[in-house]
Order: C-alpha cells, then structure tokens, then sequence
C-alpha cells in the first residue's frame, strides 16, 4: 500500500516539476503577479492609507472584507474547539 | 546553471509539498497525516511567497514617505504577504479543530491508529443497518 503511495506522489511530484517550466523566473520584475495591481498598491499607498507598511494597508483597508471573512473563519473554529471539548455533565 | 536558479524555489516548494502529500496519503497514525497536512499547507505558503519576490527590491514598508512618486520597483509585490497572512490564519483554525477532533476520537475509542479505528467499527454491532 505505501508502495502505491510513493508511486502516486512521485508522479503528482514530477507532473509538478514539468508545470514549472512556464512559471516566471525567480525574481521576475515583469511577472504577471509583480505587474497588474501591485505597483498600483505599493504607489497610492502613503497617499490614500497614510500607511508606510503596505501590507498592512492592504489587509485592513484596500481588502478589508477579506480580514473579515478571515476573523470569521478563525472565530467559526474557536466555537467549535470550545464546542467539542466541552465536558457534558 | 540559469535554468536552475530560476526555477530552484519551485522545486523546493514541490519537493516540501509531495512529503507533506506522501505523509497523508500513506500513514496510518492521524497525527501524523495531521502533520503532513500542515507541511503542505507550509508549503504553498512559500510558493506565494517566493512568487511576490523582485530582483533587487526589499520588504513592502515605504521608507520615505514624503516623496511624492513611490517607485514601485523598489518594494516586493505586498499582495501574496496579505494573502498568505490570511492562509496561515485559516492553517491555525484547521490544525486547532482537527486536533480537537483527534482529542474525541481517542476519548471514545482510546486510539489514534487509523486500522485499529477501523477494526473496531467493524467489530461493533449495528442494529439499525440489518
């Protein structure tokens, strides 16, 4: 059985590894995540934030439903935490 | 030489990614399929990573903010940073509720051992099925 499971993640492996030749280079300016809306971030950030850190002005203001939705997920988890190891008695 | 480093972290990434894959699928003990979940999950998170990174930038902090025009060349892509903080949250959730799942698992069934589980499901009667 773990025989057939390394056969499978090898073959998930090297089908990965030849994904990787049409992904940007390391380090690549003109990627395409490096090009369309960052720069747009990283240029109006001090301008329209007053924030120096830009990941900060992204997470609470230019994507501030996501930090939402992102509270919500880990709040879901505290109550099921506390919903399971509570002790009924 | 120049194909290799420019492709090296993506093969980094797979190769942390398929032992995190290969600890799911062919372990029996559920900690550790938990365990190689989250190497996977570490995984991806440095594949966005190294995607947001520039030849020649530094961290996403503007250093001079009275200048006007802020090259953005000079700063590395923020938006994976604020994706993969939203992932490493939804990582913290995951682990923290699968981990209380495996805590009531080994309360009823004194086990973590994902054949014995199984072996005592079949041994057990089930009067509503037949």
């Amino acid at each position: 059985m773990k025989f057939f499971a390394l056969i499978a993640v090898i073959v998930t492996g090297l089908l990965l590894i030849y994904g990787t030749m049409d992904m940007p280079d390391w380090g690549a300016t003109d990627s395409p995540p490096n090009t369309h809306v960052s720069p747009r971030y990283i240029e109006k950030s001090i301008e329209e934030t007053a924030t120096p850190n830009v990941v900060t002005s992204l997470l609470a203001d230019y994507r501030g439903y996501d930090t939402l939705g992102e509270t919500t997920v880990i709040f879901t988890a505290g109550i099921v935490c506390i919903l399971l190891l509570r002790r009924y008695r | 030489m120049d194909f290799i480093i420019s492709k090296f972290n993506y093969w980094i990434y797979i190769v942390l990614m398929m032992i995190g894959f290969y600890a799911m699928i062919s372990k029996s003990n559920l900690v550790k399929k938990l365990v190689g979940m989250n190497i996977f999950q570490t995984a991806i998170i440095l594949f966005f990573i190294s995607i947001g990174s520039k030849k020649g930038a530094t961290i996403p902090i503007i250093q001079d903010s009275h200048v006007d025009a802020v090259n953005s060349a000079l700063y590395m892509n923020p938006l994976p940073h604020v994706l993969m903080l939203t992932a490493i949250v939804v990582m913290v959730s995951t682990f923290g509720v699968a981990v209380a799942l495996l805590i009531m698992i080994y309360r009823k069934y004194k086990t973590l051992e994902e054949d014995e589980i199984l072996q005592i499901l079949r041994n057990e009667k089930w009067p509503n099925t037949h």
